[in-house]
């Protein structure tokens, strides 16, 4: 892995002790210049994490707390008469001028407000009265929301999930993470040691190297023969959507990138199939107790891998038991 | 090469037209044995033998070798031309096709041109010249000598037969036993010769077989592939034409001769086998698919012929007294004789036998249906022996074309050619990687692979993927290390494998050691 991802790793893990594993990803998807879904019960560090990067990756970070009561506008921002001047002035929203929004609690909000991260999401601009105003670049929303079915919440529209690259969980630290954490917050606060690593300067310069990362069409071929298989799936209502496919993508690039190479394998895709895709297929009623992890569990193992297409392409290889 | 097929096709004709013809058991072994023969030499190059790289061995190998007789000291074998070389011995095709000189190589005495040894053979003191080279002189000469006294001694017995007049008379004796034996079982009639009663037919029996002797001979001299093909046709003819069949085992046994001598020299242990399995083969295709003659079927139609004749004899009125005992259909006959109209009444009668001869020989077509089933089945037995054969050469082919891909000028191509052999190599013999990427295979290798061999296979998978998906120039290096571990694969395989894999491995996928 390149030094400065490792330098950004170990400064975020001063923080988040024992969750290397989720940091990488989310990392990955900052990388692949794509939104973050955190689905996690309260109390995981969720926030603490987006804080610590936000500081560690030197991106201005502004939080927004989402309840029923938080509107578009406050988000978007909204044109107020000025009397002096007698005509409407901009009043920046929650979303201008910042690069890391941590949208907490987003399924706590009215769908409204859902709906004005949608544009600035996929566009990363506001539109308010038929003014476009553009958003800071690079422009990153990392949003949490608590499991579904706990009390006052409600579930993101699929067209708002689709945007997210990926959706992850943190999970409880383990026995030893814990105890370190315990530990390293007696009487001083780690996030204060948190130093800036990596500019924002740097992260889009990042970025663009990650878009150069080569995709052969025999990968492009697994990602479109993946998507496909997953709308044809039997236990599947509403399978991988083309943008979908853009983001496994993407994300595989970035994975390779941080992995210290320059061109995507099957594995790549293989290990951000499940992140970027598990909040992006509804499964049917029928489908019972199938979860979602399993049915693309199910799509990767049957999805013949480049590897073997590559190389068999046509041919019987007389695959024996012995 | 077309001359050959065409020749082959006509031969093909003319057997299904026999066989059409003339219909017992003994002939149809000849006629297939004969078929078949022209194959047989073919079947020791169709087996695959992992020293001879297919590279050498030109694409005739699959060829019939029908009506051409190799030359005698020829084994086969091609090499790389070394200064000394004869010119004529170059093999022009395949240098064209390899870009490098290649001659075919000589059973013994090789570069030595063979005008030139008997003279010299002659000068010098026996014992300077290499024995081989001199034997290849002494043979070349002696046979050409053996082969003009036996020419001679045949065609003295012939002469002796059409000529002398003892002779003469015991051949004709002979040909009068062959009538009455012919007669006996078939319903010809042949003209006898006027023979003096008591006149033995020993003098033309010994002279036949001797000529007979005489012309096996050559062919054990010469090996002489038309004439051995000739005498098969001989023989058919005689059986045919006389309608007198060889026992079944006769005429396989004349069929393993001459396909011993259809081989080519010298022999060798594979050509033996190849010719044991074709007549192993003949033998129980024949068994299997041509039964005798229906004995019922051949009654019938003799009982209706007799009729027939019968009925022909009364219309022109020349009625031989019935002998005792006639069958029903006579009295039925000779009860309509005395009701008067003796024309119409036999008239009719004859044209109701010939409708039921007719019903009995079945209708026209049914001739044609079994030509072309003939035409079929001859066909089929001739490919169905060799199949696995051509399977076997196209496999070879194949892992020949595989085998050039690896050293292809594009590196990255090379190694993908290289990992995809290792790969196939490996699920040969251990379950497959199913549809596991080949990085993560590296934890499934079967467990008697030598030491650190995952490592490897898991480094040359990692280059794998790289050359499969960028856009690296790949060095040579690691090329090199792919085809190392194609190498240590392919020992290691062969070292675990068993019989069955190994069989497998070799004459399927292609392997060599």
């Amino acid at each position: 892995m390149r030094e400065q991802l490792e330098n950004v790793l170990a400064e975020v893990e001063k923080v988040i002790t024992g969750k290397r594993e989720v940091i990488e990803k989310i990392l990955t998807a900052m990388l692949a210049d794509g939104h973050i879904l955190l689905d996690d019960v309260p109390g995981v560090g969720k926030t603490t994490l987006a804080l610590a990067l936000s500081r560690v990756v030197g991106l201005s970070f502004r939080r927004v707390q989402f309840t029923p009561d938080v509107l578009p506008s406050d988000l978007t921002g909204f044109s107020m008469y000025n009397r002096e001047s007698g005509n409407f002035v901009y009043q920046p929203g929650a979303l201008n001028g910042v690069n890391l929004l941590l949208a907490d609690e987003i399924n706590r909000a009215a769908s409204k407000t859902q709906s004005a991260l949608l544009e600035a999401m996929e566009e990363r601009q506001v539109t308010v009265d038929g003014q476009t105003y553009d958003l800071k670049s690079p422009f990153l929303v990392i949003a949490t929301e608590n499991n579904v079915g706990t009390a006052g919440t409600q579930f993101l529209p699929y067209a708002q999930m689709d945007r997210f690259l990926v959706r992850l969980s943190l999970g409880y630290p383990d026995y030893e993470a814990q105890m370190e954490m315990l530990r390293n917050r007696q009487g001083r606060n780690p996030m204060d040691e948190v130093r800036c690593v990596l500019t924002g300067n740097e992260l889009k310069e990042l970025q663009r190297e990650v878009r150069s990362v080569t995709v052969k069409d025999a990968i492009l071929d697994y990602i479109t023969r993946l998507t496909m298989a997953s709308r044809e799936h039997e236990a599947v209502e509403v399978g991988i959507s083309p943008r979908g496919a853009l983001f496994i993508d993407r994300m595989a690039k970035a994975k390779a990138f941080v992995e210290g190479r320059d061109y995507v394998t099957g594995a790549d895709i293989q290990a951000v199939f499940g992140d970027v895709c598990a909040h992006r297929v509804l499964l049917k009623e029928s489908a019972g107790e199938t979860s979602v992890i399993r049915v693309l569990e199910d799509l990767l193992k049957k999805t013949e891998n480049p590897d073997r297409r590559g190389l068999f392409a046509g041919m019987k290889t007389g695959l024996k038991k012995c | 090469m077309l001359k050959r097929w065409i020749g082959f096709g006509v031969w093909l004709l003319f057997a299904a037209c026999l066989y059409f013809f003339e219909n017992n058991t003994g002939t149809r072994v000849v006629l297939l044995c004969s078929l078949l023969l022209p194959f047989v030499p073919v079947l020791r190059k169709a087996f695959f033998s992992p020293d001879e790289t297919p590279e050498d061995e030109p694409r005739e190998s699959l060829t019939v070798r029908m009506f051409t007789r190799p030359e005698p000291e020829e084994t086969g074998e091609i090499r790389r031309y070394v200064p000394g070389d004869p010119v004529r011995r170059i093999h022009w095709k395949l240098s064209a096709k390899k870009d490098d000189l290649l001659v075919r190589e000589t059973a013994a005495g090789e570069g030595v041109a063979p005008g030139v040894i008997p003279s010299a053979a002659k000068d010098l003191p026996s014992g300077v010249i290499p024995s081989a080279a001199k034997d290849l002189s002494v043979n070349s000469l002696q046979k050409k000598r053996i082969t003009a006294v036996l020419v001679a001694g045949i065609i003295f017995c012939v002469l002796l037969l059409l000529f002398l007049p003892a002779a003469a008379q015991s051949m004709q004796g002979l040909l009068n036993r062959v009538f009455s034996a012919s007669e006996a079982v078939n319903s010809y009639r042949y003209p006898r010769f006027a023979v003096p009663e008591g006149q033995s037919v020993l003098p033309a029996a010994l002279l036949l077989l001797c000529a007979f002797a005489l012309l096996l001979g050559i062919m054990a001299v010469r090996g002489s592939r038309p004439m051995a093909l000739g005498i098969m046709a001989a023989c058919v003819l005689f059986q045919v034409y006389f309608g007198l069949a060889f026992p079944s085992w006769v005429n396989i046994l004349l069929c393993a001769l001459f396909a011993g001598w259809m081989l080519r020299r010298p022999v060798r242990r594979k050509d033996l086998a190849a010719c044991g399995v074709f007549l192993l083969l003949v033998t129980l295709l024949t068994a299997v698919f041509l039964p005798g003659v229906h004995a019922d079927t051949e009654a019938a139609s003799e009982k209706v012929r007799d009729r027939l004749t019968q009925m022909a004899q009364q219309i022109t009125g020349t009625v031989p007294e019935t002998p005792a005992g006639e069958t029903e259909t006579r009295h039925i006959h000779t009860r309509s004789l005395e009701n008067g109209d003796r024309e119409a009444e036999t008239e009719q009668e004859f044209r109701l036998v010939t409708v039921e001869e007719e019903q009995i020989s079945m209708p026209h077509w049914v001739n044609w249906v079994k030509m072309i089933l003939l035409l079929l089945l001859s066909v089929l037995l001739v490919v169905l022996p060799f199949t696995p054969f051509l399977l076997l050469n196209a496999r070879k082919k194949k892992a020949w074309e595989i085998r050039k891909a690896f050293s292809s000028e594009d590196v990255s191509e090379g190694i993908r050619a290289i990992f995809r052999q290792v790969v196939l190599w490996l699920e040969a013999v251990c379950p497959g990687s199913g549809n596991h990427l080949f990085r993560e295979w590296a934890g499934m290798l079967p467990k008697d692979m030598p030491e650190g061999y995952a490592d490897r296979f898991a480094r040359c998978a990692a280059d794998f993927e790289e050359a499969a998906y960028s856009n690296h120039p790949m060095p040579e290096e690691k090329r090199r290390n792919a085809l190392e571990l194609l190498k240590e694969t392919e020992t290691a395989l062969w070292n675990i494998s068993n019989r069955k894999q190994r069989f497998y491995l070799k004459y399927w996928m292609c392997l060599r050691e």
